[in-house]
Formats: structure tokens, C-alpha cells, sequence
């Protein structure tokens, strides 16, 4: 039993980490239809950032959150990038988001080398139903709650939010009515280089993060944002919990190696049995 | 239409330049390479450009040729002419089953569905004792017919060429055919296609194993030339090479595919001599090979979205207008 319960507290924080990946999925595949291939990128950029300036002199809190606002800022350049010209249909930008994937792979190795990195974060374990939990993968599960938390508020309860929902929804109508959809596009890039990158910083210091670590983390996160249909936050969080938990189980009841392979098959099942309302959602 | 096109003088000019460029090389790894690729590039072509499926795993299904050539010649001792018959049918059985679930997919959700699938082929390859394991296959023997056995490199760049020339003439076939148009018409819109009377889902699986059996075909050359198979052989960023090379080419054109292959396959190599340069940080040659690739991509899709080769098809089109 108390296997059972470490297998599925470790599953949980573990899954916490692909949701925060995938809500950056969520956010811009919402507003602007294109899914972002390089948002594992995000979290590897991130990752390195922090240990970068963590190097140098600012102390813990601010480096996390100089890496992360710098993550935004990579965010909108990428957005720039993807969203091209008008018209540049969404599988073309999911192309372009490769490139940029590839390019971020090359600053990174520019500037960092080929080697894993992994900043220091929280020490120690914390007992948790019985079960010795580190507080680092804690603090990753409280911090994705929080900010799926005020992800959901943003778009139910700030006009912000609200427009970029209307850009999404009708783009045509939302430019009607003053929204200037282009710049929500490039804000949800923002937003998603915020969230990739949140979830680099709290990742980096259990799991060692390298340039090559961008695709692992963009599948996993890609893989949680299918059970939202790439549109809902609240069952992003629901997926990425389910798929922690279960490559979590499988490691641990069967083979360690299967887990990547665990989250791949859950997802593409997943995405066959919902390609129906996929199609109906894309034809919107 | 009337005026001569200008294939009609390139295509033999090309063609003949292409049998004769092997003599003249010391080292023929580069060129075979890029004529495989130029056989996957087009399948891959077809696939995109014709029937607006985008595959992110065009490896898996090399894989899958070249696996067939491997576990044949050192497990069961099949002759090597039937195996490079058997693999390109091997890779079109595969697609067509694995594409069944996978082609009610679309957009995005193929292209990570046959991502996934690549991952997946290459965990089965490395964990399955029977499919290599942890050390692949290796003493595969030389490709030969009946008693004569091939030796040396060349014999592979002129076998290279010829399934390059059949897939291409198969791909002209195809595309002209009743199938070729129904497919066409799926790309643009599937419903219309099927009021219309195309089968869209039994089409876009044919489509999906057609590329498949090229990309077997090469796997199979390159098993016999490389010789050696394990899931390394096939990583996720050559599936991606294969995409940036069918962009930049032009999707749906025949020629497309093979113009991408040798432009990307060039520049990668240009790249590859001038990064490795003495006095350079060992990690250079990395970074360029990424930043090219990145770069050729992002700058062909977003000023030249048709690719090289329509783009230059248009041209005298274009001037004769004015």
C-alpha cells in the first residue's frame, strides 16, 4: 500500500509538471489555432536561465523569476515567427515552430554546451500520508495549482482574458468589436513562454534538463493538452495528473523504461477515440 | 502549356549528371544518402502536398524496410533481391494497418500521432531481443542476385538511383491517375471529396502506404549499404530533416522531393565541413548544423511557402505574361 501511495504522490507532482507544459499548448492553440512545437523549448530555456543567473549574483526567487519573464519575452519573438504573415495556415506555423525549436537548440548549445543542467532548488523531504515526498516536486504541484488557478481566472474574469477568448472563438467578429487579434496571438505566445517556462524552473532541479530535453517535454505536455482537446485548461491538468500517475504506475509495477512510452500510446488512443469532436472543433 | 516545358530539357540533363557524379567521387556515403532521402522526400511529398497529411515520423516506416532486410538476410537467409522486393510491401502492410486508427487524425494530431509512432518503433526495436535489442542487427551481407555478390560502394549509388527512378515514375503515375485527382480533392476538402464520390478514408490510407513503401525501399538500401540496423539509426530529427527537405523543395511536386533532398543535403553538408574546422569549439559544428536548420526552415516557409520548385516553375510563366 505504501508502494502504491509513493507511485502515485511521485505520479502526481510528476504530472503537475507536463499539465504546466501543456497549458502552454492550451493558451496558444486557443487563441490562434497553431500549436507551438517549441514549447519544450520554453522549459529547457528557462532552466538554463536560472542556473545562469543563480551563477552570477541574484539570490533564489529572483532568478527563477528573471528566467521565467525572459521566457515571456523569447515567447513573443516566437510568436512573431510562427503567426508569419496573414494567412500562414496553422500546419505551416506548426512547421515554422519546429524550425524555432531547432534554432533554440543552437543558442542553447551556444551558450550552455551539450550538458544537462540543473539548478539547486528546495532540499529536503517532507512526509506526506506516510510517504517521503521531496519538497522540490512539491513545490512543482503547488505551483501548477496556482497558476491553473489564476490561468482560469484570467480568462473567466478580466477583460484581457475575455478577449483573447473572442479572438479565439471568432476572430472575424472580436476585430468588430476593437479586439486586435494579432497582439492577443502574440499575448498567448507571451503567456505560454511564462508557463513553459515556470514549468523548466521547477522541473531543472529534480530532473536535469539539456538542449535535447525540449521534444520529451513537448511531448508530454502536448500529450496532457489532448485530453483538454487542446482548448481546456481545467482537463489539461486532469490529463497530466492521469498521465503521471499512470507512467508512475507502469515504472514502478513494471518496467522503468515504458513510461515515455506509457504517456505516448494513452495519448494517441486518446486522440483517436476523440478525433470526432476534434474534426467538429477545427470545422468551428 | 502550349511552349515546351523546361523539364523537358533539365529532367534529361539532371538525370544523366546524377549517373555520372558517382564515378567522379571518392566517397559515395553522402551521395547514397541523399538519393534515399530524395526516395523518401518524395513519398513524403506526395503525402503532404497531395493529400494535405502532414507525418512527423516518416522514419518509423525506414525503419520498418530496413528491419525487413535485417532480421531476412541474418535470420531467415532470404535472397537479397527479394528482400529489397519485400521491404517497400513490408513498410505499405505496416502503414496501412498502424494508419487505419491513425489517419482519422488530422492536422496536428497526425503529425504528433506519427511522431508517437516513430517513438514507439524505436522503443519496440530497442527492447524487442527479436527486432535487435540493444545492439541491433548487425553482418548483414552484401546485396547481390544469384551468386554474384556486390562489392565496394558504387554498385549501391547506381542501385540507389534506380529505385529513385522507379519511385519517381510511379509518383507521375499516381498523381495523374483517377486515384491521384480523388486524393487531390480529399486535401481540399473531405467532404466535398466524398459527396463527390472519392473514398476518402480507404484513399488517404493507400496515399499514407504509398509513402510508406518508398520510405521502405530506402530503408532497405540503407540497410544493405550501411550494413547495420538499431533504433539509433532513426532519429526523430531525421523524420524532421525529411519535412524541411519536402518544404523546401515544393510540396506536391514530383520533382519536389528530390530538389529538397540534394539543396538541404548539400547545405547540411557544407555546414558539417565548415564547422568541424580546426580551431573551432568541438560544440560548433552542432550548433550550425541546429541554427541551419532551423533557419532554412522558418526563412522557406515564410518567403518561399510553395517551395523552390514551384517557385521557379512560375518564373518563365510569370515573364511571359508581362
Amino acid at each position: 500500500m505504501k508502494e502504491f501511495l509513493t507511485y502515485v504522490i511521485t505520479g502526481i507532482t510528476l504530472g503537475a509538471s507536463f499539465a504546466l507544459v501543456g497549458s502552454g499548448f492550451v493558451v496558444v492553440h486557443r487563441v490562434t489555432r497553431v500549436v507551438n512545437f517549441a514549447q519544450g523549448s520554453f522549459a529547457v530555456l528557462a532552466a538554463m536561465l536560472a542556473a545562469w543567473l543563480l551563477g552570477g549574483v541574484l539570490p533564489h526567487g529572483a532568478a527563477e523569476v528573471g528566467a521565467v519573464l525572459i521566457c515571456g519575452l523569447v515567447g513573443v519573438a516566437v510568436g512573431v515567427i510562427a503567426l508569419g504573415r496573414r494567412g500562414t495556415p496553422p500546419l505551416i506555423s506548426l512547421i515554422v515552430t519546429l524550425g524555432v525549436s531547432m534554432l533554440a537548440a543552437a543558442a542553447i548549445i551556444l551558450f550552455w554546451g551539450q550538458d544537462p543542467v540543473s539548478p539547486p532548488g528546495l532540499s529536503g523531504h517532507l512526509a506526506l500520508l506516510g510517504v517521503q515526498v521531496d519538497r522540490q516536486r512539491l513545490l512543482v504541484l503547488v505551483a501548477t495549482l496556482l497558476a491553473f488557478a489564476v490561468l482560469g481566472l484570467f480568462f473567466s474574469r478580466t477583460y484581457l482574458g475575455k478577449a483573447l477568448t473572442a479572438s479565439a472563438s471568432n476572430p472575424y467578429a472580436a476585430r468588430l468589436v476593437g479586439i486586435d487579434v494579432r497582439r492577443m496571438g502574440l499575448l498567448a505566445f507571451a503567456l505560454a513562454g511564462v508557463l513553459g517556462g515556470l514549468a523548466g524552473v521547477l522541473v531543472a532541479p529534480s530532473n536535469a534538463l539539456s538542449f535535447s530535453s525540449d521534444l520529451p517535454l513537448a511531448l508530454s505536455g502536448f500529450a496532457a493538452a489532448v485530453f483538454g482537446g487542446l482548448s481546456s485548461p481545467g482537463r489539461t491538468l486532469v490529463g497530466g495528473l492521469v498521465l503521471g500517475v499512470a507512467g508512475q504506475l507502469t515504472a514502478g509495477y513494471l518496467d522503468g523504461s515504458y513510461q515515455t512510452e506509457v504517456a505516448l500510446l494513452l495519448m494517441v488512443v486518446i486522440m483517436i477515440a476523440r478525433s470526432r469532436t476534434f474534426v467538429a472543433e477545427e470545422a468551428k | 502549356m502550349n511552349s515546351p516545358k523546361p523539364s523537358t530539357v533539365i529532367v534529361p540533363v539532371v538525370s544523366v549528371a546524377a549517373c555520372i557524379a558517382p564515378l567522379l567521387m571518392s566517397d559515395l556515403t553522402f551521395f547514397v544518402h541523399t538519393v534515399l532521402a530524395a526516395i523518401v522526400v518524395t513519398g513524403l511529398s506526395l503525402l503532404m502536398g497531395y493529400a494535405g497529411q502532414a507525418s512527423l515520423g516518416q522514419g518509423a516506416f525506414v525503419a520498418v524496410g530496413a528491419l525487413t532486410v535485417g532480421l531476412g538476410t541474418t535470420h531467415a537467409g532470404l535472397p537479397p533481391l527479394l528482400l529489397l522486393l519485400v521491404a517497400p510491401l513490408a513498410a505499405a502492410l505496416f502503414a496501412a494497418v498502424v494508419g487505419l486508427p491513425l489517419l482519422r487524425l488530422q492536422g496536428h494530431y497526425l503529425a504528433f500521432g506519427t511522431l508517437a509512432l516513430l517513438l514507439l518503433v524505436q522503443t519496440a526495436m530497442s527492447s524487442v531481443g527479436a527486432l535487435g535489442g540493444a545492439y541491433g542487427i548487425s553482418g548483414i551481407p552484401a546485396f547481390g542476385v544469384g551468386g554474384w555478390k556486390v562489392t565496394g560502394q558504387l554498385p549501391y549509388a547506381y542501385l540507389a538511383l534506380a529505385c529513385l527512378a522507379v519511385v519517381l515514375l510511379l509518383s507521375r503515375r499516381v498523381v495523374n491517375s483517377r486515384f491521384g485527382r480523388g486524393v487531390r480533392a480529399l486535401s481540399g476538402s473531405e467532404t466535398a471529396a466524398e459527396s463527390a464520390g472519392v473514398a476518402v478514408g480507404r484513399d488517404k490510407v493507400a496515399m499514407f502506404a504509398l509513402s510508406a513503401a518508398f520510405a521502405g525501399i530506402a530503408g532497405a538500401v540503407t540497410a544493405f549499404f550501411t550494413p547495420y540496423v538499431s533504433a539509433d539509426s532513426f532519429p526523430p530529427l531525421d523524420s524532421f530533416t525529411y519535412v524541411i527537405m519536402a518544404v523546401v523543395g515544393g510540396l506536391g511536386t514530383i520533382w519536389g522531393g528530390v530538389v529538397g533532398a540534394v539543396l538541404v543535403s548539400v547545405l547540411l553538408q557544407v555546414l558539417n565541413t565548415v564547422g568541424s574546422q580546426p580551431g573551432l569549439p568541438p560544440t560548433a559544428s552542432s550548433i550550425i548544423q541546429y541554427a541551419a536548420y532551423g533557419i532554412v526552415l522558418i526563412l522557406a516557409l515564410l518567403f518561399l511557402p510553395r517551395g523552390v520548385v514551384p517557385s521557379l516553375g512560375s518564373l518563365p510563366r510569370r515573364s511571359a505574361l508581362r
